[in-house]
């Protein structure tokens, strides 16, 4: 009767959160902080991290001369008010291109760049929109001669980088650098998910209760019956890998979206990744993804797997903005097609859900509750007095 | 974080004193040490093998440092290094380099880049010695 008692009493005196969470499931959810995550500057940049950098970085991400038409610039694409995406299913720089365009926050975390992956570093990866037709029609000539001709912008360059570069290619990724060192200070700030996470790391019951009861079923799901963290994993939830996830790769006019199989060719064929003369990395570890990565059959539709911070705030979604709504894209993972998936690994993992209406609406709630609730933006930066405006 | 668990059973207790008995009547064969790590072994060789760094997280790049000992004059060939997740049939996404070093080899461009159980695959001219590996 005592013991009985006191089990009653255990019941109601404990957080109710302890009780529902399994140590794998408190594992799992653990994984995925603590947030802000650690990072360290990219070892093959020597502009990361750089004041001078990442203000003339930010200049470039806001100049509409990088294209010669002079009307796209990368924030055209990355509207920092469209949690620095463009809201539109695919992105529409000159001409409309293929893909969906991703945020740029967080991208500091990634180890690959671009939705298959073709970019290996963030420098590499904003040369780019740069050259692409359909994007900013830009030119190595045309950007080394606006660097050229226009004092401040050599200014900054030589203020940076010792001097203004000698040959067109060494001046686009003197500004490629800058605008790496920019991009990697735009990261999401704390969400109410971290804040659970944290409360439930230090056993905070009180602080728990603060989290929507809906978000709390959704992310039981997303570490439990949906295997969502098998791909959205870590603290940015992203593996930074690429998976086949049953979304058609066929695109207007007839072809097909290759994905990561293009985007290892791209990659193994640039003079701008990381295995070539342009990476400042002395002791070489940078490019060991690079010098490792394996072309493979399974790679053709494969795309990267989106970080999830701020993923409300970034509609549409998927790799050809195919998907409208957070509640598109549960109901795609619950009733998927798995005649769609090319490689049978996938078939192996991902099986359609089976959601109910209520298990998808938590699962929505979930994702809803990764959205930050303060931005941590850095303040705007002073202009180099050394370098005219 | 991951739990492992060598492919090879362990030979029962009996037949480990046969072998040891047997061991006292033949000459001693030149010494082959394995530093410590992870022992693989099977009738023509054995192996030990560890990661750096020595916990194996999703996501980041580790290396795989190992020895071999070979048995009864087995000429090892060729060396190949893979692993795969067996319930997902697939591998890395990486192909691993392998180098010699001063104790062994070094093998670096590892990456798995999910969770679950993953087989570390050692084949060594012709043997197949493997280790499970559970990553969470």
């Amino acid at each position: 009767m005592t013991r009985g008692l006191l089990g009653l009493l255990l019941l109601f005196v404990f957080p109710v959160f302890s009780q529902e969470f399994s140590n794998a499931e408190k594992n799992a959810v653990l994984r995925h902080g603590p947030w802000p995550a650690p990072w360290s500057p990219d070892h093959s940049n020597r502009a990361s991290g750089n004041p001078g950098a990442i203000e003339l970085g930010e200049r470039l991400f806001f100049e509409p001369r990088l294209s010669p038409s002079g009307k796209v610039l990368c924030a055209t694409c990355h509207a920092p008010f469209r949690g620095w995406q463009d809201a539109r299913p695919r992105a529409f720089g000159l001409a409309e291109a293929d893909r969906n365009t991703p945020s740029v926050l967080n991208v500091r975390y990634a180890r690959w760049f671009g939705w298959d992956g073709a970019g290996d570093s963030l420098w590499a990866q904003s040369i780019r929109p740069i050259l692409e037709p359909r994007e900013m029609g830009g030119s190595l000539a045309a950007v080394a001669a606006l660097v050229r001709t226009d004092p401040g912008l050599s200014c900054r360059v030589a203020r940076v980088f010792g001097a203004v570069p000698q040959t067109e290619e060494g001046i686009v990724v003197a500004l490629a650098k800058a605008l790496a060192a920019f991009q990697e200070t735009l990261v999401t700030g704390r969400t109410p998910f971290d804040d659970f996470r944290d409360a439930l790391a230090r056993g905070d019951g009180q602080a728990m209760k603060a989290y929507p009861e809906a978000a709390l079923r959704g992310l039981r799901i997303f570490v439990g019956k949906g295997n969502c963290s098998a791909c959205h994993a870590g603290p940015a939830f992203s593996n930074g890998e690429f998976h086949d996830t049953g979304v058609p790769f066929f695109v207007s006019g007839g072809g097909v979206d290759a994905g990561r199989h293009g985007g290892i060719k791209k990659l193994l064929a640039s003079e701008f990744s990381l295995l070539g003369r342009f990476n400042e990395d002395r002791d070489g570890k940078s490019a060991l993804k690079t010098r490792h990565v394996s072309l493979e059959h399974r790679n053709f539709g494969e795309f990267k797997v989106p970080s999830l911070r701020n993923v409300a705030l970034t509609a549409p979604y998927m790799h050809n903005g195919s998907l409208a709504t957070l509640a598109d894209v549960v109901r795609h993972y619950s009733e998927l097609s798995v005649d769609r998936l090319h490689a049978d690994g996938e078939k192996l993992l991902l099986k359609p859900l089976r959601l109910t209406a209520q298990e998808s609406a938590d699962l929505v709630a979930f994702l809803e509750s990764l959205t930050e609730s303060k931005s941590v933006l850095p303040p705007p930066r002073a202009p180099d007095p050394a370098c005219a405006k | 974080m991951e739990k492992r668990r060598g492919a090879f059973r362990r030979p029962a207790a009996g037949l480990i004193g046969a072998l040891a008995g047997l061991a006292c009547l033949t000459p001693a064969a030149p010494a082959c040490e394995l530093p410590a790590g992870r022992r693989l072994e099977s009738g023509r060789l054995a192996l030990s093998y560890r990661t750096v760094p020595a916990s194996i997280v999703v996501g980041e790049p580790f290396e795989v440092l190992f020895a071999l000992c070979p048995k009864d004059g087995f000429k090892p060939g060729r060396i190949k290094l893979d692993a795969t997740m067996p319930e997902h049939r697939h591998g890395m996404n990486y192909l691993p380099s392998l180098a010699p070093t001063a104790a062994g080899y070094r093998s670096e461009g590892w990456i798995f880049h999910m969770p679950g159980r993953w087989e570390i695959v050692f084949e060594v001219g012709g043997e197949r010695l493997a280790d499970s590996v559970s990553i969470e």
